[in-house]
């Protein structure tokens, strides 16, 4: 991390924002509204983890300088339309960091379909989903915030392209302290955010009846196995009624999910699991879900900093995970 | 904007050459364009002493205009840099260089062979020459520039593109210990593309796109290039 990256006044925010600095800011609705135009992309979001541990703030905001870059970064909205053009905009060497307003359009058409973007996973892209607080959910709605122009949208991404110097790239990692647990094998026959219906080991259920059958803890999420990387997708809610399970994060046809083992100790387990990264982090995110399950407030995780949130974008969307980005070369 | 200059934008002919004649009664819905090198003299549109000569004279097909197939008739043109312009096709392949870069864009998508002729109004036969040169690396895949032959490529880690390890990768068969995030996104992806595609050709394009990405992230990616046996 930049050693100017931290929770912050909004007045010293302004500050950096009126010193022309390119600036990731996340903050409530409110605190962002307060800053000036400039170089600069936000969302909403009032959680944070600090350098003293995770906290909620309504009246300050989380600033992340962008520095290293070979020319100024681009910053501009996208609708739903336009997202699938995202890596084909980027720069052919450095990194977008992308803000998605949760319960958009571009929330839903991103989750989907971001894997079979144009030169998705060529171009790294890191960023995260806008949220509100827990306590504003249903009367105020997450947004993405364009500094240069000061608009605010509930339905548009905001982007940040950043250039890198040709001896410099940039790499985005996960740390997801989830591994998929030793029961059944679940599967999908359809990519969604809503499932009734799945096979258990191969044979046709109702996920919604199978988990509540079975009890299950639905703090845990659904890991599939990547290649080595190990994706969530969080459980929002069963509805008994409908029979349907609803997830932060949609599932996808082909991929072998199980319930997560339980992480007992989060704090313990992520210093644990953090890697050691020489270059220093240039960007970090973490999942809400990790915040409030794992009783982060006031606990600091390492010396890693940033935007506690509705989702996590490394490539695609991610739940309970924490995502980075570092600058080496 | 005078029409010919519209048209002579659009195909993206510039200096040294230049459009010298147009026929739309050659065939039904369909353009013919010459091009030909200047002269020197005051060579303008139509108005050009320049010629094509005949008995080098190739016929690529071009990017449709409208809905119209346009066919490019010219000499195999090289540019200073050694590049052809997109308006011309490379050797015998049936088509420009911008065609043959939207054909592979679709095909990277995974459009079918018959959507593709039916959608750009290209023939099977034209089609499975142009697929048969990227096997043999004589043409590019993407929107991206093709990428080098061979023997101009720079001295790399990464196995050639018919390599048979990509194919490995892509169904399953190998398995290395991947630290890199997106690899094991895209290869992840790519696998299961591969579920599906049966057809022999297409696969070969997944591999492609895999060693793309392998010579783009060479640099960090030793530790799965050192378990690739090169």
């Amino acid at each position: 991390m930049n050693t100017k990256d931290g929770l912050m006044p909004v007045a010293q925010a302004a500050d950096l924002i009126r010193a022309g600095k390119y600036l990731c800011i996340a903050g409530d609705e409110q605190a962002l509204r307060q800053l000036p135009a400039g170089n600069w992309i936000g969302g909403t979001i009032p959680y944070f983890m600090t350098r003293d541990g995770g906290k909620i703030s309504r009246d300050q905001v989380f600033v992340n300088e962008i520095t290293g870059f070979s020319a100024p970064p681009t910053l501009r909205l996208y609708d739903s339309d336009a997202l699938p053009q995202l890596c084909r905009n980027a720069p052919e060497n450095g990194y977008t960091i992308l803000i998605v307003p949760a319960f958009s359009d571009c929330h839903g058409s991103f989750a989907q379909n971001a894997p079979n973007y144009e030169d998705m996973y060529m171009k790294p892209v890191i960023g995260w989903i806008a949220g509100v607080h827990l306590d504003d959910l249903g009367k105020v709605t997450p947004k993405a915030v364009l500094g240069t122009t000061g608009e605010f949208s509930e339905q548009q991404s905001v982007a940040m392209d950043v250039p890198l110097p040709p001896n410099k790239f940039a790499r985005i990692d996960i740390v997801n302290l989830f591994q998929p647990g030793s029961g059944d094998t679940i599967t999908f026959s359809e990519t969604g955010f809503a499932v009734t219906n799945c096979q258990i080991n191969g044979k046709p259920t109702n996920l919604a009846d199978y988990l509540i059958g079975n009890g299950t803890d639905t703090r845990l999420p659904l890991v599939a196995d990547y290649c080595g990387a190990m994706v969530n997708v969080s459980i929002k809610g069963i509805d008994a009624n409908a029979r349907r399970v609803d997830f932060y994060a949609p599932v996808f046809p082909g991929l072998d999910y199980k319930i997560a083992a339980p992480v007992t100790d989060y704090v313990t387990s992520f210093q644990a699991a953090l890697p050691r990264i020489e270059s220093g982090m240039s960007f970090s995110c973490n999942c809400i879900l990790n915040f409030l399950y794992s009783g982060l407030e006031g606990k600091r995780t390492a010396n890693v900093t940033g935007p506690m949130t509705f989702g996590e974008i490394g490539y695609q969307l991610l739940n309970q995970t924490l995502v980075y980005l570092t600058v080496e070369g | 904007m005078k029409s010919e200059d519209l048209l002579r934008s659009v195909l993206e002919v510039e200096a040294p050459w230049q459009i010298v004649k147009v026929r739309d009664d050659l065939g039904k819905r369909q353009v013919d364009v010459w091009v030909a090198q200047q002269t020197g003299r005051s060579g303008w549109f139509f108005g050009s002493k320049a010629t094509v000569p005949q008995d080098r004279e190739q016929v690529w097909r071009h990017i449709n205009l409208g809905g119209s197939r346009c066919l490019i008739h010219a000499v195999p043109a090289v540019m200073p840099g050694g590049q052809a312009p997109l308006w011309c096709g490379d050797g015998d392949l049936p088509f420009t260089r911008a065609m043959s870069r939207q054909i592979a864009s679709m095909l990277l998508e995974g459009v079918k062979f018959q959507s593709i002729c039916s959608i750009l109004d290209v023939t099977v036969a034209d089609l499975w020459k142009f697929k048969h040169s990227l096997d043999s690396g004589k043409a590019g895949l993407s929107s991206a520039p093709p990428p080098p032959p061979a023997a101009a490529a720079p001295s790399t880690r990464v196995p050639e593109a018919d390599d048979p390890v990509w194919e490995k990768l892509l169904d399953g068969s190998t398995n290395i210990d991947i630290r890199v995030l997106s690899l094991k996104l895209l290869l992840t992806k790519l696998r299961e593309q591969m579920r599906v595609i049966t057809d022999a050709e297409v696969r070969v394009l997944k591999a492609y796109e895999l060693q793309r990405y392998f010579l783009r992230y060479e640099q960090m990616l030793g530790h799965e290039l050192g378990q690739l046996g090169r």
